[in-house]
C-alpha cells in the first residue's frame, strides 16, 4: 500500500503541490488534471526522482526514500519524455536497463522477447532505435517499465503517440496488469482511463480534489447536466449564462450540453453526468485561462 | 531577421562560461603586460630623443645629439671629478664602496646618460652593421639550415633576390634610420607582436570556436531542432546562426584587443613612435633586423596586424561553422578544429625539403596566425614571401566560403530527426 | 558488472576512438616526435657514444681510479688529434701542430686562416675526433667541479648537495639521455592529459542531456549508478593511459637508452635530486605520476560533467584548469618532481592535496546525487 502523507513540493517561491494526502492499493488509478496542475511533480515524487519539501511517501509503512533500491525494485516507470541511445536496438537498450534493474541476463533476454512481443515490436528487435517512430519509441518505453515485473507501475502520459488500435490494445494490457498490482496512469485524455480505472484522482489548486470511483465522481454532478437545442444566435448569450460542456451543430441549430445547478427549464433534457463533464466543470477556469 | 540574429547571439552572450573565460583571459593578459613592464620608464628615452631630434636619424640630428651628450659628459666629469668620454668607462671603473657617494638624482643622471649613449652608439654603427648584411649569404644559410634542395632552394633563392632589391631600396630610403626602442635590450617588437598578440589570438580563437560551435549546434543539443527547423525561417536559420557567430566573434575580438592593447599602450609609451618605420635599425632583436617588404610605420604595421588577425579569426568562424553544421556536436567540433589547427601548422614539416610544396603548404591560417609578428617581413625564414599574407588570406577566404556554402547546402537537404 | 560494462561501452564509441587517434597523431608530431626522431640530436651523438662507453666500462658510477682511466682515454685521443693536425699543412703552418696548441689558441681573436681551419675540422670535414674531444673535455670539467656548490641556494638545497657530495654521488655522466627523457615524458604527459579528458569528459553529461536519467534513477540500481559511472570513468582512464603509454614507450625504445637505466639520477650531470632512484626507477616514477595526473583530472572532468548544462560549458570550464596546470604544474610535477631546484615538499604536497581534493569531490558528487531533484 502506497501512502502519500502531507506532501508539499516547492521550487524556490513556487509551490507545485501543497499538503497532499492519498492512498493507493492494488488496482488502476487514473491521475487526471490539466497541464501544470502538479501531476508530473506528484509522479516524479512517487518515482523518487524528486524529494518532497515536506511530508513523506510510504510503502507498507516505510518511507520510500529510505527503502531505496528495495522500493525501486518494485517500481516500473515510464516518464513523459525519456532518453534513449540512438545507436542501440530496443533489445540492447532494454538489456542495459535490465542490468540497471538488477535482472539477470538470461532472464532478461527471455523477458525482453516476451515484452517486445506484447507491444508488437518483435519484428524490429534488432533495428537501431534512431529509425523508430514516436509510437514505437513509446511502446519501447512501456515495455521497459514492465521489465522487472513491477508491483507499482507508474506511467506518465503513456498513450502519447499511440494510434487508436494501439491505444485499445494498451488499455487491455493495463486492465490485465492492474489485477495484481498498483498502476498509476497520469493523463489528460479522459477516455483513456474512464472505462478501466478503479479510481480517479483529480488535483486542483495544488491540492487533491477528488479521489474516488468514476461513478461517485460523476454523481457529484448528477441532475445538473442538461442538453438542449438552441438557436445559433443565442449561443453567445447562453455561453455567458451557463457552463458549457460541449456544443454540436445540427440542422442549423445548436445542441448544447451544459451544467446548471438550480431549477431546470422546460425544454432542457437532464442527462447522466460523465467523467469528462466533471473534468470540464472543475477545471473550467484553468482551461479557459489556458485559451 | 535582425531579431533572429539577436536571439542567436544571446545564446552565446548569456553563457556564463564564455563570459567567465573572457574575463579570465583579459585579466591574464593584463597580468602578463604589467608583469613585464619593469623597463617601461627606460623606454620613454626614445620618445624624448624623437621629441628633441626628430624621428629620422640624419647627420644633422646626430650632430646635435652628440654635442648634447658631450655636454652631459662634461657634467659627468664635474660630478665625478675625472674625465670620461663614456659613461660606461665611469661605471666600469666604479668600485662597489664608491656607489654610495652619489645620490639618487645623480644615479638617475648616470642611468639616463647610459641610455642615451647606448642609443647614440647604436645609431652611429647603423651603416657599418647594414653594410655587413649580405642577403645572398643569409639565403644560403637559410637553405642550409633547413636542408633545402632542388626546386625549394631555387624558389627561396629567387625570393631572396627580390628581397635583396627591397633591402637596398629600404637602405637608400633611410627607413632604417629612425628611432625605435632598442631591440636587443627590450625586445619590444617580440613582446607586443609575438607574445601579446599570440595571447590574444589563442584566447580569441578558443572563445570564437566555442561560441560558434555553441550557436550552430544549439538546437540539436537542446533538442529544439525539430521545432526550429520546421518554422517559417526553417533551415535558413543556419544563415542567421552564421551571421550571429560572426557578430559574436567580432565582439570578442574587438573587446579582447581593446582591453589588452589598451593596457599595453597605457603601460608603454608609444606616443612618439607611431611614425617610426617598422624596419628601423633599432628593431633588431636577433641575427637579422626586422625588414618589411613595404615602407610601413609602426602604427600602420599595428593596424595591418590587427586587420590580419581579425580576418583570419573570422575565417575560423566560417570553418568552425562548416564543420559543426556537419557533425552537429560542439564537443567533436571543438577538438577537431583544435587538431586541424595543429595539423595544418605541421603540414610543411611533412613535405619533402626539395619540393616547392614545402612553401605552398605553409600558406595556411595557423602558420599565419602563429607567426603573426613576422607578417609583412622579408626577414621571416620560410614564410618570407612577399605574397604570403594576401595569398594566404585570399586562398583561405575562398576555401572557407566554399566549405561553408557546401555544408550549408548539404544541411538544407539532409534529414533532421 | 554488466552495468559497468555497459557504461564502458558508452565511453568507447568509435567516434571517440577516432577523435582520440587523430588528436594523438597530431600531438605526437607536434610534441613528441622530435625527441624520438632527433635523439641524439646532431653533435649530441658524441656525448651519447661516450656515455654508453662509460657505462659499459665503469658501470653505474665512476670512481677515482676509473676517472684516471677515463682521462687516459682522453689523452690517447688527444694524441690522435695531434697526429691529425700534424698531417695537415694548414695546421702546421699556423703553428697549431699539436692538439694542446689547438685547444689553447685564442679563438676569439683568431686569424682568418686559423678560423678557416677550425671551421673545416668541425663543420666541413666534420672530424669526429675533435667533436669527441670536446665532449671529453666537458665531462672532465664536470668531474673536476664535482664538489663545488652554486652560490644561490636555500639551506635545504645546500644540505642536500653536501649530502650528495658526502655520499660521493657526483653528477659526472652525460645528461643527454636524461634530459631527452624529461622532455619526452613531459610531452607525453600533455598528450595523455588531453586524451583522457577528451574521452571521459562528456560521459555523464551525455546521459543527462539525453534525458535518460529518469529511467536510470528509477531502476533498482537507482542513483548508485553514478558510482558505477565514476568507476567506469576511472577504468576507461586507466585503459587510455595504459594504451597510450604502451604506444609512446615503444616509440621511446627506439632511442636506445636502456644502458643508462641502472645509473642513478644524481649521477647524471645537473640532475641533483632529493632522492636517488635509478634512471629506470625514475621512469616508473614518472609513469606513476602520469596515472595520478590522469585520475585527478578525470575526477575534475567528471564532476564538471555532472553539473554543467552543455558541452561547450564542459570544454570552457576545463580550459583554465588544464592550461593552468600545463603552465605552472606539469614541469614541476612530472619531469622535475624530485629535482632539488624545486622545494622537496612541492611534489608530494601537490599530489597529496590534489588526491585529497579528488576524494572530497567524489564524496560530494555521490552525496549530492543522492538527493538532487531530477527535473530534466
Amino acid at each position: 500500500m502506497l501512502v502519500v502523507k502531507d506532501v508539499s513540493k516547492r521550487y524556490g517561491d513556487f509551490t507545485a503541490l501543497q499538503q497532499v494526502n492519498m492512498e493507493f492499493n492494488t488496482g488502476l488509478y487514473g491521475l487526471l488534471a490539466p497541464n501544470g496542475a502538479g501531476k508530473t511533480t506528484l509522479i516524479k515524487m512517487l518515482a523518487t526522482l524528486i524529494t518532497p519539501s515536506e511530508g513523506e511517501i510510504q510503502y507498507n509503512g516505510k518511507n520510500i526514500l529510505e527503502m531505496d533500491e528495495q522500493y525501486r525494485d518494485l517500481l516500473g516507470f515510464l516518464p513523459q519524455q525519456f532518453g534513449y541511445y540512438k545507436n542501440y536496438s530496443p533489445k540492447q537498450y532494454m538489456l542495459y536497463l535490465a542490468a540497471l534493474k538488477g535482472i539477470g541476463k538470461k532472464e532478461a533476454l527471455q523477458k525482453i522477447d516476451e515484452l517486445l512481443d506484447k507491444v508488437a515490436l518483435s519484428d524490429v528487435v534488432n533495428k537501431k532505435m534512431k529509425k523508430f517512430s514516436g509510437g514505437m519509441i513509446q511502446r519501447v518505453g512501456i515495455a521497459q517499465a514492465l521489465l522487472n515485473d513491477p508491483k507499482i507501475l507508474i506511467l506518465d502520459e503513456p498513450t502519447a503517440g499511440l494510434d487508436p488500435k494501439e491505444r485499445a490494445r494498451f488499455r487491455h494490457l493495463l486492465t490485465e496488469l492492474a489485477r495484481e498490482r498498483l498502476v498509476i496512469i497520469s493523463t489528460h485524455i479522459v477516455s483513456d482511463i474512464e472505462s478501466i480505472a478503479n479510481e480517479i484522482i483529480m488535483i486542483k489548486n495544488k491540492q487533491l480534489l477528488y479521489k474516488d470511483s468514476v461513478e461517485k465522481i460523476c454523481a457529484t454532478l448528477n441532475g445538473n447536466v442538461f442538453e438542449t437545442t438552441i438557436d445559433f444566435d443565442y449561443l453567445e448569450e447562453f455561453r455567458k449564462k451557463y457552463v458549457l460542456l460541449s456544443e454540436k451543430q445540427e440542422y442549423g441549430k445548436m445542441i448544447v450540453r451544459f451544467i446548471h445547478k438550480g431549477a431546470p427549464e422546460m425544454e432542457w433534457n437532464s442527462v447522466p453526468s460523465q467523467l469528462e463533464d466533471v473534468f470540464l466543470y472543475e477545471y473550467r477556469d484553468v482551461i479557459e485561462g489556458e485559451e | 531577421m535582425m531579431r533572429i540574429i539577436i536571439n542567436e547571439c544571446k545564446k552565446a552572450l548569456t553563457s556564463p562560461i564564455l563570459i567567465a573565460l573572457f574575463i579570465l583571459f583579459s585579466a591574464f593578459n593584463i597580468f602578463v603586460i604589467i608583469s613585464s613592464s619593469d623597463h617601461k620608464e627606460e623606454l620613454k628615452m626614445v620618445n624624448e630623443i624623437i621629441d628633441q631630434y626628430g624621428k629620422d636619424i640624419t647627420d644633422n640630428s646626430m650632430e646635435r645629439f652628440e654635442s648634447d651628450i658631450q655636454m652631459d659628459f662634461a657634467e659627468l666629469s664635474r660630478m665625478t671629478g675625472s674625465e670620461f668620454t663614456s659613461v660606461y668607462e665611469f661605471l666600469d671603473g666604479l668600485r662597489f664602496e664608491d656607489q654610495e657617494k652619489y645620490n639618487d638624482e645623480q644615479w638617475e643622471f648616470f642611468n639616463r646618460l647610459q641610455l642615451k649613449e647606448m642609443y647614440l652608439n647604436t645609431a652611429k654603427s647603423i651603416d657599418e652593421s647594414y653594410g655587413e648584411i649580405d642577403i645572398r649569404k643569409t639565403a644560403e644559410s637559410e637553405i642550409k639550415k633547413y636542408g633545402l634542395s632542388g626546386n625549394a632552394a631555387e624558389t627561396l633563392m629567387n625570393e631572396y633576390d627580390k628581397f635583396s632589391e627591397r633591402f637596398d631600396e629600404m637602405v637608400n630610403n633611410g627607413e632604417h634610420k629612425q628611432w625605435f626602442f632598442a631591440g636587443k635590450a627590450y625586445f619590444m617588437h617580440s613582446f607586443l607582436f609575438k607574445t601579446v598578440f599570440l595571447h590574444i589570438i589563442i584566447e580569441a580563437l578558443l572563445l570564437i570556436v566555442l561560441s560558434t560551435a555553441l550557436i550552430t549546434t544549439y538546437e540539436f543539443e537542446n533538442k529544439t531542432h525539430l521545432v526550429a527547423y520546421s518554422t517559417k525561417r526553417g533551415r535558413k536559420l543556419m544563415k542567421n546562426k552564421l551571421l550571429a557567430s560572426l557578430a559574436i566573434a567580432t565582439t570578442i575580438i574587438v573587446f579582447l584587443f581593446a582591453i589588452t592593447l589598451g593596457t599595453f599602450f597605457t603601460v608603454f609609451d608609444y606616443s612618439q613612435i607611431w611614425n617610426t618605420s617598422i624596419s628601423s635599425a633599432f628593431n633588431w632583436e636577433y641575427n637579422f633586423p626586422y625588414v618589411a617588404w613595404w615602407d610601413l610605420s609602426v602604427g600602420t604595421f599595428l593596424i595591418g596586424l590587427i586587420a590580419l588577425v581579425f580576418i583570419v579569426l573570422l575565417l575560423f568562424v566560417g570553418l568552425t561553422f562548416a564543420l559543426s553544421v556537419v557533425v552537429k556536436n560542439s564537443y567533436i567540433t571543438f577538438f577537431s578544429i583544435a587538431a586541424l589547427f595543429i595539423f595544418m601548422w605541421l603540414l610543411p614539416s611533412f613535405m619533402p625539403t626539395s619540393s616547392i610544396l614545402l612553401f605552398v603548404f605553409a600558406y595556411t591560417l595557423p602558420t599565419l596566425l602563429l607567426a603573426i609578428g613576422s607578417s609583412f617581413m622579408g626577414s621571416s625564414g620560410l614564410i618570407m614571401f612577399e605574397n604570403f599574407e594576401w595569398m594566404t588570406i585570399s586562398c583561405w577566404t575562398v576555401i572557407t566560403l566554399a566549405v561553408s556554402f557546401m555544408s550549408y547546402i548539404r544541411f538544407k537537404k539532409i534529414d533532421i530527426s | 558488472m554488466r552495468i559497468l560494462w555497459n557504461e564502458l561501452k558508452k565511453i568507447f564509441t568509435w567516434k571517440t576512438m577516432l577523435l582520440l587517434l587523430f588528436i594523438n597523431s597530431v600531438l605526437y608530431f607536434l610534441l613528441i616526435e622530435f625527441y624520438i626522431e632527433y635523439f641524439p640530436n646532431g653533435s649530441e651523438v658524441y656525448s651519447y657514444n661516450i656515455g654508453v662507453e662509460m657505462v659499459e666500462k665503469y658501470g653505474a658510477t665512476m670512481d677515482e681510479n676509473e676517472f684516471i682511466d677515463f682521462q687516459k682515454t682522453y689523452e690517447d685521443k688527444a694524441e690522435e688529434a695531434t697526429q691529425y693536425l700534424q698531417s695537415r699543412e694548414d695546421a702546421v703552418g699556423n703553428g697549431l701542430d699539436t692538439y694542446e696548441k689547438f685547444q689553447a689558441y685564442d679563438w676569439q681573436n683568431s686569424s682568418q686562416k686559423a678560423s678557416d681551419l677550425q671551421g673545416d675540422i668541425f663543420f666541413e670535414s666534420e672530424i669526429d675526433l675533435f667533436w669527441e674531444l670536446q665532449e671529453f673535455e666537458r665531462l672532465i670539467d664536470f668531474y673536476n667541479y664535482r664538489k663545488s656548490i652554486p652560490d644561490v641556494l636555500t639551506d635545504n638545497q645546500r644540505a642536500r648537495l653536501n649530502e650528495l657530495i658526502a655520499k660521493e654521488k657526483f653528477g659526472v655522466y652525460t645528461e643527454i639521455a636524461m634530459s631527452n627523457f624529461k622532455h619526452f615524458i613531459a610531452n607525453v604527459g600533455v598528450a595523455i592529459l588531453f586524451s583522457v579528458v577528451l574521452v571521459i569528459s562528456p560521459m555523464i553529461l551525455k546521459d543527462r542531456s539525453r534525458g535518460i536519467l529518469p529511467l536510470q534513477y528509477t531502476s533498482k540500481k537507482g542513483r548508485n549508478l553514478l558510482k558505477t559511472k565514476l568507476l567506469a570513468g576511472y577504468i576507461a582512464t586507466f585503459l587510455v593511459i595504459t594504451g597510450l603509454l604502451a604506444v609512446y614507450f615503444s616509440l621511446y625504445s627506439l632511442n636506445n637508452t636502456s644502458m643508462f637505466f641502472k645509473v642513478h639520477v644524481n649521477t647524471f650531470i645537473a640532475n641533483e635530486s632529493w632522492y636517488d632512484p635509478t634512471f629506470f626507477q625514475f621512469i616508473m616514477l614518472c609513469v606513476a605520476a602520469i596515472y595520478l595526473i590522469g585520475f585527478i583530472f578525470v575526477t575534475l572532468s567528471m564532476s564538471f560533467s555532472n553539473v554543467v548544462p552543455n558541452l561547450v560549458s564542459l570544454i570552457g570550464i576545463q580550459i583554465p584548469f588544464i592550461v593552468g596546470f600545463l603552465i605552472f604544474g606539469l614541469s614541476r610535477l612530472l619531469p622535475y618532481m624530485i629535482s632539488v631546484w624545486n622545494p622537496k615538499w612541492l611534489a608530494p604536497v601537490s599530489y597529496g592535496s590534489m588526491i585529497i581534493i579528488s576524494f572530497i569531490i567524489v564524496y560530494c558528487l555521490v552525496k549530492r546525487e543522492k538527493k538532487v531533484d531530477v527535473l530534466m
